[in-house]
């Protein structure tokens, strides 16, 4: 049974998550793409072949992205994002396992129980950043905390800009996207950079600042979160660490 | 078919003084806008619908038109645009433009073949 509003729920998703994510621009999107689908219901297509025609009819969200940040003055922050975008698609490895300190695989395995939240059918950076929040060393968190920021805000916010999608098929297994995989390529390199032998959810943390095209990135900018902020809060953790 | 398309650069220079110049015959919102758009150039105008909304978002910025939001009886919402002071200077301006183009271009074509 087709659902309309659930199919262009979906959609929103794949426009937020290909770059479109100001609910003000989704909305008057949404209210055209509505329109395209009455007009093309009105020609004789079924509901569903309409809202395809329609979501066809109104762009491809990358092109259409490019646009949006050529309208809105931000050169530079659109080269960055091409790059990182262009980077997303090609294959991106996940950092190996061992790579990985015994709480950065913890986050990983908790961050995968979140699409399913919000029935959402891929694991994306916003996913990764709820993981972190329940992360038993609690670095994260604390230091997000002292930002004012918790799990619940997070998760307020995400669904803000996401959405919550159509019913999930618990059983089909959920994927990476590109930018999620990118977030944790910019984690390992964090961790390199530092020299430290394994990749800690504090990496995971900078690497989803620094992958600013991500849902994550979005969220904690909207929440106010500074990335140098966020920076000296964790130098200043390792620096007790060592020192202890 | 393709001959009839008429070409990008164009399709992109046309798009301020088109939305401005409609504009001008009172507000709208952009389902309608495109959809006059296709009408009056017979569909040789290929837009994709979307394109519209940056067009709409930059010339918002830079003062040229205001919008609103319309609810519809049926709860339908939609945003309309209306043009503003500057933006009917800029609708002169764009205008004044086109028609020297024009000019230049119709002199170079009066009474030949083409």
């Amino acid at each position: 049974m087709f659902d309309l509003d659930q199919a262009i729920a979906d959609w929103r998703r794949q426009m937020a998550h290909q770059g479109i994510t100001d609910p003000d621009v989704l909305d008057e999107l949404e209210s055209h793409l509505r329109d395209v689908f009455e007009e093309l219901v009105q020609w004789g297509l079924n509901p569903q072949e309409a809202l395809e025609a329609a979501v066809r009819q109104m762009g491809q969200a990358e092109s259409l992205t490019v646009e949006f940040k050529r309208a809105h003055g931000r050169i530079r922050a659109l080269v960055r994002r091409l790059k990182s975008f262009a980077l997303g698609f090609v294959c991106v490895p996940m950092p190996p396992v061992d790579r990985l300190s015994q709480s950065a695989r913890e986050v990983l395995r908790s961050a995968r129980a979140e699409p399913s939240r919000f029935n959402h059918d891929f694991l994306g950076t916003e996913h990764l950043l709820l993981g972190l929040m329940k992360s038993e060393t609690g670095t994260v968190r604390s230091i997000l905390q002292s930002f004012g920021v918790d799990r619940e805000v997070i998760t307020r916010e995400i669904a803000k800009i996401v959405g919550i999608g159509s019913a999930h098929d618990p059983t089909m297994a959920i994927p990476y996207t590109p930018r999620a995989k990118k977030a944790l390529h910019l984690a390992t390199r964090e961790a390199t950079a530092m020299h430290h032998t394994h990749v800690r959810p504090e990496h995971i943390l900078l690497g989803l600042l620094l992958e600013s095209g991500g849902v994550a990135a979005l969220v904690l900018k909207r929440l106010g979160v500074p990335i140098q902020g966020v920076r000296d809060a964790i130098r200043n953790v390792w620096s007790d660490q060592d020192a202890n | 078919m393709s001959e009839s398309m008429i070409r990008k650069e164009l399709v992109a220079a046309s798009a301020e003084p088109l939305v401005l110049s409609l504009l001008a015959n009172g507000e709208s919102y952009g389902y309608a806008i495109i959809r006059e758009i296709k009408a009056r150039s017979s569909h040789e105008l290929q837009w994709t619908d979307g394109m519209l909304y940056p067009v709409l978002h930059r010339m918002e910025r830079k003062g040229w038109i205001q919008s609103h939001w319309v609810e519809s009886e049926t709860g339908r919402k939609r945003k309309y645009y209306s043009l503003k002071e500057r933006g009917k200077k800029a609708q002169r301006e764009h205008r004044d433009q086109w028609l020297k183009v024009h000019a230049v271009l119709a002199g170079l074509w009066e009474g030949k073949h083409v």
